[in-house]
Order: C-alpha cells, then sequence, then structure tokens
C-alpha cells in the first residue's frame, strides 16, 4: 500500500541514512597515465593495435577487436578534430536554468577509433572542424 | 534433503581449457577493464584459442560500489571480451566466484554456447575509508542497520559460535592461517604469502574479537579467467581436459538469526547438488583435492564440514592430523587461499576454481599436491552466511 495512506514520514517507523561510501580513487593505469599526460603536454596520444592498426582515443592497454597489447609507445594523433555530435544543455542537475545555455560535444579525430567529451565554444555544427582551447578532462574546443 | 531435485540431465559435457590469472595485489594500477583483459587474454592462450572462436561471455563481478562502477558487468565486458557477443554477468555476493564458472558450464552443457570465456574481476581498492563501508547496507535497515555492524563483526559471531558449540580452540583455528599462508608461497600470484607460526596468529592484532589480523584475508584487485567448451572441442583443444562434473547453488534466507551458526547448511545444500550430479556418494573418500573458500582461517574449517568432507566440528582434528596439507591425504586450499592469495571476492573465488582445474591438469607447479588427483571441489561463499556455490571437476 501507499505508505501516505498510512501516516506520515515522521509517524512511521523509519531510519534514515546514507549509503554511500565516503569517496573513491580511481587509477588510471599505466596507459591511462601516459595519455593524461600527454594532455598536459597539449598532444591527443592514441594507443595503436599492432594487428590491425587501430589507434584508440583515450588510449588503452588492449585491442578489443584483437584482444591483443596495444603498442608499447602512443602516438600522437594529427588528423583532424571534429565534432562529431554535440547537444545544448539550459539546466543544472537540479533545474536551475543555466544563465548561459551550455554546449557539449562527442569530439573525434580523423583515423581514430574513439573520442572524447568537450565542452564547446562558438556555434556548433556536426562535422565542423574544431580547435582545442584547453588539453584536459573534459576538453575544452572552439568552433574553427 | 527434501525439495531438493536438481535436473542433472543435460546436453553436453563441459571441460576447462585454459584459465588466467592477474596478480593479486592490495591496490592495481591498471582499470578494471584492463584486469580482465589481462586475465582473459592470458585464459585464451592457454586454450590456444583466439577472441572470435568465443561464442559467448560470463562476467562475475561483486558489488559495483567496490570498483566504484555501476553497472559493473557491463563496463567490464570491454575488456572481458564481451563486445558484441552474448554476454550476461551474475552475482551472488561472495559467491559469484564460483558462479561465474557454473554460468558458463550451462551456457555450454545446455547446447547454447560451444565455447565460453569466464572472467571474474574484483577491485577494492578505490572505496575509501574502507571498501567494508561496501556491507554496511546489507542488513535489515529497520532491526538490524541501526546497530551499525559490520560484516567482520557478524563473522566473529559466528567463529565464536562454532568455537563453542564444539569445543574448537583458537590455536587450532590458526593453523588454517598458517596453511594457507605457507601454501601461497608457492603460488607466483599470492599477495601475502608468509612462514608464519601460530603463535604468529594468535600474538597479531584483535580486530573484533575472536578475529585477530592473521585469522582474515586481505582486501585485493584482482581478475581471473576461464575458457569452457563442449565435449566435442575439447578433444580437439587438449590431450588433457578437465571435466566439470557438477555443480550445485543455494541460498538460505536472510534470517541469519534464525538459523545454527555452528554450521554452514547453506552450503550442505549445495553440495549435496553437485555430489549427486558427480555422483560422489562419499565425499571425504571421493574427492581428493578440496578448495574451501576461506576469507577467514575458521571458515575453511566450517566449508570442509558443509562440504561433509569433516563431520561436524571435526575439521580441525583432521587439520592437526595434517589431513589438509598440501602433502596429507585431502590437500585443502593448495593454492594458499584467501588467506595466502588475497581475496578480490569474484576473482578469488574463480581463482579457487582455477586451482582445481591446475591441480587435475597436473600443471600446478610448485602448488601441485603430492598425490595422484582425479576428483577435485572448488566452493565459494557469500552474503549473509546465506549463499554457497560448489563445482566438482575431474580428470
Amino acid at each position: 500500500m501507499a505508505w501516505e495512506k498510512r501516516g506520515t514520514e515522521g509517524s512511521l517507523v523509519t531510519w534514515y541514512d546514507n549509503m554511500e561510501v565516503e569517496a573513491y580513487v580511481y587509477t588510471a593505469g599505466p596507459v591511462g597515465e601516459a595519455f593524461i599526460k600527454g594532455l598536459n603536454d597539449k598532444k591527443i596520444l592514441g594507443s595503436r593495435c599492432p594487428k590491425c592498426g587501430r589507434v584508440y582515443v583515450p588510449a588503452r592497454m588492449y585491442c578489443e577487436y584483437c584482444f591483443i597489447k596495444t603498442e608499447d609507445t602512443l602516438v600522437e594523433v594529427k588528423g583532424r578534430a571534429y565534432i562529431y555530435t554535440y547537444t545544448t544543455v539550459y539546466k543544472d542537475h537540479y533545474g536551475n536554468t543555466l544563465q548561459t545555455p551550455l554546449h557539449i560535444g562527442l569530439i573525434k579525430f580523423e583515423g581514430v577509433t574513439g573520442g572524447l567529451l568537450a565542452y564547446i565554444d562558438g556555434k556548433p555544427e556536426i562535422g565542423k572542424e574544431v580547435e582545442i582551447v584547453s588539453y584536459g578532462i573534459p576538453l575544452k574546443v572552439k568552433v574553427k | 534433503m527434501s525439495g531438493m531435485k536438481p535436473n542433472i540431465y543435460f546436453n553436453k559435457r563441459v571441460a576447462v581449457v585454459g584459465a588466467g590469472l592477474t596478480l593479486f595485489r592490495r591496490r592495481i594500477w591498471e582499470t578494471p577493464q584492463e584486469m580482465s583483459w589481462e586475465a582473459a587474454r592470458k585464459a585464451l592462450d592457454e586454450a590456444g584459442l583466439e577472441l572470435k572462436d568465443i561464442d559467448c561471455v560470463v562476467i562475475g563481478s561483486a558489488p559495483d560500489a567496490f570498483d566504484g562502477i555501476h553497472m559493473k558487468g557491463e563496463y567490464l565486458s570491454h575488456g572481458a571480451g564481451g563486445i558484441r557477443k552474448m554476454v550476461s554477468r551474475v552475482f551472488v555476493g561472495g559467491a559469484t566466484g564460483v558462479m561465474t564458472p557454473i554460468a558458463g558450464w550451462y551456457h555450454v552443457a545446455s547446447g547454447l554456447c560451444s565455447k565460453v570465456l569466464v572472467v571474474a574481476e574484483e577491485k577494492m581498492s578505490p572505496g575509501r575509508p574502507h571498501p567494508q563501508a561496501v556491507f554496511k547496507y546489507i542488513w535489515d535497515p529497520i532491526t538490524e542497520k541501526p546497530l551499525n555492524p559490520n560484516l567482520i563483526w557478524i563473522f566473529a559471531m559466528e567463529m565464536h559460535r562454532y568455537m563453542k558449540a564444539y569445543n574448537i580452540k583458537k590455536e587450532d583455528i590458526a593453523l588454517v592461517s598458517v596453511k594457507n599462508k605457507n601454501n601461497a608461497i608457492d603460488n607466483p600470484y599470492a599477495q601475502i604469502p608468509a612462514k608464519i607460526t601460530v603463535e604468529d596468529v594468535l600474538k597479531s592484532e584483535v580486530l573484533v574479537w575472536p578475529v585477530q589480523l592473521l585469522d582474515i584475508s586481505p582486501v585485493s584487485d584482482g581478475a581471473a579467467a576461464m575458457v569452457l567448451v563442449g565435449e566435442d572441442q575439447a578433444r580437439q583443444l587438449t590431450d588433457t581436459p578437465v571435466w566439470i562434473e557438477g555443480v550445485g547453488w543455494t541460498l538460505d534466507s536472510t534470517g541469519w538469526p534464525g538459523r545454527d551458526l555452528a554450521y554452514p547448511r547453506y552450503l550442505e545444500h549445495a553440495a549435496r547438488m553437485a555430489y549427486k550430479m558427480a555422483g560422489i556418494e562419499r565425499p571425504y573418500k571421493e574427492i581428493d583435492v578440496v578448495e574451501p573458500y576461506d576469507p577467514f582461517d575458521y571458515k575453511e574449517l566450517h566449508h570442509l564440514e558443509g562440504l561433509m568432507i569433516a563431520k561436524r566440528g571435526e575439521a580441525p582434528k583432521l587439520l592437526k592430523e595434517g589431513v589438509f596439507d598440501r602433502n596429507g591425504d585431502i590437500p585443502s586450499s593448495p593454492s594458499g587461499g584467501l588467506l595466502g592469495v588475497g581475496n578480490p571476492i569474484a576473482a578469488a573465488g574463480l581463482m579457487k576454481t582455477i586451482s582445481i582445474y591446475w591441480q587435475l591438469k597436473g600443471t600446478a607447479g610448485k602448488m601441485q599436491v603430492k598425490k595422484p588427483v582425479h576428483t577435485g571441489v572448488a566452493q565459494a561463499w557469500g552474503d549473509l552466511m546465506q549463499a554457497s556455490t560448489v563445482i566438482v571437476m575431474r580428470n
């Protein structure tokens, strides 16, 4: 039965608690760390599969297709960065209206498998080339 | 056994043809996906197979809250080789590690798949201040939670009840920890192998009496994987397949205050199901090597009794006589168990299954038991002393 028919929150037997673990510490692993260090050096690094040649961004330790280890040395991605898709956010997670609507998008790189989430400055359009204005997680890009 | 009629008629015999483990460590740097991949890759290599040969993937992992990634099965499937394949994740608490190969088994035994990759992973290092916090809410929220028990408190009470019921001394139980940590010295994947004495256990820090630091397994990160195939495939892949001959699993009530805490009835049910399927009538005579779940030292004894390898309350006596030593009559936890190898929950149970597989294949290296072995059993346990999973294998 719906408990509202039986009593109010204060009159029923209830127990208030907070279920969360206090905090989490996630590690990126050796390849993930090299990738993040690449961002700090203003570089997009990818991991290449020695068998199929796919280059993964973000870089990771193995190729999901060939299921083998990717090459130890990451390669710098030089291909054109473009907006694969994007959306415009008008409210925050609590339902408050944002003063300036926020463009977020999935940025892909030519010749690369994968992509990175990014904040987009300017007027986004699918397929349009972008310039990376801030290397980091998340990435910040500007429409060219 | 009333009300338990497992269906023992299946379509195909199932063999294990490969297995792989990562190191078990307190904190592994690689991501959970990468850990899964490493174990899965090794298992495929041992089987002589590639991912394209695999029809389906079964993933085992305990609560999402350990790794701190919700929908962990879906997340792990990438590293577990599950992309664009039939994938499922099983979860039965701490019993998951043995449930994972059981689920793999029924994918093949049913005739649905011919080659299955089974992967279990747990990364317990991300949670702060301690992954024990994950267990804060497994209790009845109204009648138990307000006291804020943690699992170790409850197991300490279970241990105490077991000791009282059969007049078992702390030093008798400590021998399990001595044996397992010593066995782990020969296990290249082990996190805390050690040469210790009963005295060391009794002098270690008291955590929650009667549980002391050396009575308990550590917090660990790790992954394990196994390849299961049908009989027709097994003969082509190897001259030494190891057959899964019996599986069993049961869940007892969450009403643990109403149960006998001195005897793991939840396990007896699961063991009877597996033994019936495998045709085992006298477990203490027919089982050559066993990996009972040992997150605590008393738990190995408890489980040896639930597996009916020892009579109730008599496992400590057999332990003292050396029956469960690696060169004893029924070697128990020859891998080093959770007490010596580590306890990344789901991966720990699969590690135990893999230990039996390697023993039966004769490839356990320095862990290999002295006597010739034909029948082996691995077991895991979880939840509120509720769930148990049992697997019987033969060579």
